[in-house]
């Protein structure tokens, strides 16, 4: 049946030719390459905010707006001043000033794309937003929102607010001063099923499907052409060898190194001339053979995820999580589904489309499997059916073996934790330094302000050094000149929001917003500090 | 050449204020013989002449970073043309400029935008300038996506150098990115390892046999690569293929498809086609914001020792959380442009000189297309002029053994490529 399909789906493919790309796919044609359209619709669909006009911001946006980012709102009322005009290319240099920083941005901003909505709230300021219930909700309406630089008293009411609502959006937090920089991703759990990570899946030659051993073992291997015998794909050939191994080996796999050089000395007899390609890739591919395929450590542990606090958005995830264990601890041989996707070997036509037809009809029999199954799971939870559409099944069973699930933290967190601090002031001192010296810096500007001095923000080394090391657990220090070394940098441009700072900022925070809206890819974990002196970024 | 900007005409109290705090004090990290504040202003914004090579991906943030830094002398070379697919990443480019030069587009924009800044564009190839064009500037940036582009100036710069004159010195910035991956590194030439060391760094393309494409096709490029390299030739054979023209593309497209339902192969798409036969790279705007900063901090940091600049290459991952590996990339002692030593080759006395020159191509570190070869009192084989090509021919055929004695020396050279390479062939 599933070879009527398939001829069927290369007759319709030839009828419905397509045509050369429309002036949109042309347009995005670099990344749809990376994010395919699935990807680029949640980009379309996505409605971002970002607190402040500043040089990085308006840098983080144009990486949005340039791929398609459907609309963005600025919330800043800021008045453009000389030295705005000066480290900012969304602004006009000398005709900006005096005008609404934001409104001049998303201007400017707007004309790298028509496919954009952009606004400017330039009449409020996130502290009034928060103060208002209308605000909260206002905030929590966006897909994702982007502070850069927000002073202290605000980002954590604003990180508060959207902490305590489960179904609020993520919260990308950026800190920068001068050299130093470091980002961090608030939110309460982020899944993605496609994240490219570059792994193959297991073709399960140890635990080959009916067809596959039938196939591979029935193989006249002694009386084949020649031309043939130099064409029978490796998998084959590793099937058949492995189960006479298994056979006379009380059912084991090739366990030491001798074991493991007779396997392989085995496959080099079995070659009818010296220059066959096949039984050389044989060899070479033999290592499959060392280990039994069994379901991934990585994903294993996604079984024991708690679901019970998780974001709507995560729901049927974690309901495909449940149909997966279901699959791996009640179908044979307790693998995860079969992958369809088989990776080129030396053959011929016949043979590889032969093989690659028992992968896709046993992988196609499995999904069907697990789709069984998830519809009983979709049942006993209450939920309708459609809650899951094919083509994320589908995408689910393809990536089963790359899965990602990422708890994320509150924003502030590492502070409150001195396991933490003591760890990594151990482990990643440089990193820490960087932290700590942006937080410093913060604590010291909230006081400024609120102070209502006149005079401009300029802290002292020292200042900033006890601020900083005031957040460190008694007793712990960072390794020899690290704190220095950051807190000095910020002594020096506490305030500068360097041009090419900003557009280092702009290009990795858009990447990780992007990762973050199409769920592919897989956004950072933790802190992710970067010094610009020395050229390197770093992960607390 | 005298530079015509007239000093701070359109600078506003206060333009400066970000990157002048770096410039007016140290840090703890900066020489400690750095004299920060109005002398390394200036010089940055009067004195450094910087030349920007490509004016796509990377060379559109480039242009912005280098001209909101205070960069105000630069200068920009490109051969190329605005394209529709440019246009998702290349900012300073809108619709009602395809088909025009890059180059020119956006020196022009970036003078509108940051006033007082003069930008110098030239619409052509690298090779058509000389080393006293090249001597002009302070420090050169690279954002290209040519391996043969980056060679040529890698090799020029390093050629260029002189011990007597250290103005002679250009320092090199590269920059290169791939889908959420890219690199930045600085090459200071004969004292760093150059761009040429690192050639088996590459990732290499992949080549698909012919005979698999002639006869047993299994994946879908194997049908496009019989479309373009077999049946285009049979068909148009006067004709090549045009990358660009969508006609061209769709006739391959159609032919890869039929191929492809004759052998039961899925897979077979337009994009795919044209990712194929054009040899598409996935670019985002975001990577290359990323390279094109990290580059110009290096170039702000060489410009005015106000920090110590990169040594010597940074590595960004950005699909898997943020990686970035920092490292110092060492030098090729038997690197041809800047090792000066013979690169020892032991060879089977049985190989024949064609076959010698098929490894010289697919050598990861050594990649040389079209390359002549000779000894030190004979040619071996010369790809021009015709006669010497036809003068030299019969040799391919002949063992290399019989050609040259053991450790004997053959200088290898490609018109493309303005260096030689030494090789010291022995046999096993």
């Amino acid at each position: 049946m599933s070879a009527g399909n398939e001829s069927q789906t290369i007759e319709s493919a030839t009828t419905t030719i397509e045509s050369a790309p429309d002036q949109k796919t042309r347009r995005y044609d670099r990344q749809l390459r990376l994010w395919a359209k699935s990807g680029q619709a949640a980009l379309e669909s996505a409605h971002i905010l970002v607190l402040s006009s500043s040089s990085t911001s308006a840098s983080i946006l144009k990486n949005l707006v340039l791929p398609g980012i459907g609309q963005f709102t600025i919330l800043d009322r800021t008045i453009t001043e000389p030295k705005d005009a000066g480290n900012n290319f969304f602004l006009e240099g000398q005709k900006s000033i005096g005008k609404p920083r934001a409104e001049e941005a998303t201007r400017l901003l707007l004309e790298l794309n028509d496919g954009v909505q952009g606004h400017a709230v330039v009449n409020k300021d996130v502290q009034e937003v928060l103060a208002s219930a209308d605000g909260a909700e206002w905030l929590k309406g966006f897909t994702l929102i982007i502070a850069h630089n927000v002073e202290k008293g605000a980002l954590e009411k604003l990180s508060d607010l959207l902490w305590a609502d489960i179904k609020s959006p993520p919260l990308v937090v950026i800190r920068s001063a001068g050299f130093l920089a470091e980002i961090f991703i608030q939110f309460h759990e982020h899944a993605v099923i496609d994240s490219h990570i570059d792994t193959s899946p297991s073709l399960r030659i140890d635990k080959p499907f009916p067809a596959l051993l039938k196939h591979a073992t029935s193989l006249d291997l002694e009386n084949m052409d020649v031309t043939d015998h130099g064409h029978v794909p490796y998998v084959y050939i590793l099937v058949r060898v492995l189960e006479e191994w298994k056979a006379s080996h009380g059912g084991n796999l090739p366990r030491t190194t001798d074991e493991r050089k007779a396997f392989k000395t085995i496959i080099g007899k079995m070659r009818k001339k010296s220059d066959e390609e096949n039984f050389e890739e044989a060899e070479g591919q033999a290592y499959k053979c060392w280990s039994s395929t069994v379901v991934p450590g990585d994903i294993k542990s996604l079984f024991t995820a708690d679901a019970t606090a998780s974001p709507p958005h995560t729901k049927p995830f974690h309901y495909l999580l449940k149909a997966l264990e279901i699959f791996t601890t009640t179908v044979e041989p307790h693998t995860l589904p079969l992958s369809a996707t088989l990776p080129d070997m030396k053959a011929d036509t016949k043979q590889y489309v032969g093989i690659q037809r028992l992968y896709k009809d046993r992988a196609s029999e499995e999904k069907g499997i697990f789709k069984d199954i998830l519809a009983k799971v979709l049942k006993d939870q209450g939920e309708d059916s459609s809650l899951i559409d094919d083509e994320t099944i589908d995408a689910f069973v393809k990536n089963a073996h790359i899965l990602k699930l990422l708890k994320g933290k509150k924003w502030g967190w590492i502070d409150a934790d001195k396991g933490a601090l003591s760890e990594h002031a151990q482990i990643s001192s440089k990193q820490l330094g960087i932290h700590l010296a942006l937080s410093s810096l913060s604590s010291l500007q909230f006081k400024h302000i609120q102070s209502q001095s006149q005079s401009e923000f300029a802290p002292t080394l020292e200042e900033l050094t006890a601020a900083a090391q005031a957040i460190l657990p008694e007793g712990v220090e960072l390794q020899d000149g690290d704190l220095n070394n950051a807190v000095g940098e910020l002594a020096r441009a506490p305030t500068a929001d360097l041009p090419n700072t900003a557009a280092l900022l702009g290009g990795v925070v858009a990447q990780e917003v992007i990762k973050m809206i199409t769920k592919q890819y897989v956004p950072v974990e933790g802190y992710c500090t970067i010094d610009l002196v020395e050229t390197w970024t770093g992960v607390l | 050449m005298a530079t015509t900007t007239t000093p701070n005409a359109t600078d506003w109290p206060g333009r400066y204020y970000h990157i002048d705090q770096i410039l007016e004090k140290a840090g703890p990290r900066t020489d400690p013989e750095w004299v920060p504040g109005d002398k390394a202003k200036e010089w940055l914004r009067e004195g450094v002449k910087v030349l920007v090579i490509g004016a796509g991906g990377l060379g559109c943030e480039i242009l912005s970073n280098l001209a909101l830094t205070g960069f105000k002398d630069i200068h920009v070379i490109d051969m190329d043309t605005i394209d529709i697919s440019n246009l998702n990443r290349q900012f300073l480019f809108r619709q009602k400029d395809v088909g025009k030069s890059k180059a020119l587009v956006a020196a022009e924009f970036i003078m509108n935008r940051v006033p007082g800044v003069k930008v110098t564009p030239y619409h052509g190839k690298i090779q058509d300038k000389d080393e006293d064009y090249y001597m002009q500037f302070t420090l050169i940036i690279c954002g290209l996506d040519s391996v043969e582009a980056r060679r040529w100036i890698n090799a020029t710069l390093v050629n260029m150098v002189d011990p007597e004159n250290p103005q002679s010195l250009k320092p090199l910035i590269d920059g290169g990115t791939e889908g959420f991956k890219g690199q930045a590194r600085v090459i200071l030439p004969t004292i760093t390892s150059c761009y040429e060391c690192s050639l088996d760094m590459l990732n290499k393309q992949t080549q698909f046999p012919i005979c698999t494409i002639a006869n047993t096709p299994r994946l879908p490029e194997h049908c496009i690569e019989w479309a373009s390299v077999l049946e285009w030739p049979r068909v148009f054979p006067d004709k090549k293929v045009d990358n660009d023209d969508p006609d061209h593309i769709d006739w391959l497209y159609k032919q890869a498809l039929n191929r492809a339902q004759e052998f039961k192969i899925e897979g077979v798409t337009w994009s795919l086609t044209q990712g194929v036969v054009k040899n598409i790279i996935p670019a985002i705007a975001s990577t290359n914001a990323i390279i094109s900063a990290a580059c110009c901090n290096e170039a702000f940091k060489i410009a005015t020792n106000s920090a110590a600049f990169l040594n010597n290459y940074f590595m960004f991952i950005g699909t898997d959380g943020v990686y970035s590996y920092t490292f110092e990339h060492e030098r090729r002692p038997e690197c041809p442009v800047c090792g000066g030593e013979a690169l020892d080759l032991t060879i089977s006395p049985e190989l024949t000189l064609q076959e010698l020159i098929d490894l010289l191509i697919e050598r990861q570190d050594i990649q040389i297309k079209k390359p002549s070869l000779s000894t030190p009192t004979k040619q071996l084989y010369l790809q021009a002029p015709p006669q010497l090509e036809e003068a030299t021919r019969p040799n391919l055929e002949k063992k290399v053994s019989e050609l040259v004695p053991p450790n004997g020396d053959v200088t290898v050279t490609a018109s493309t490529l303005p260096f030689s390479l030494s090789l010291r062939i022995a046999y096993t």
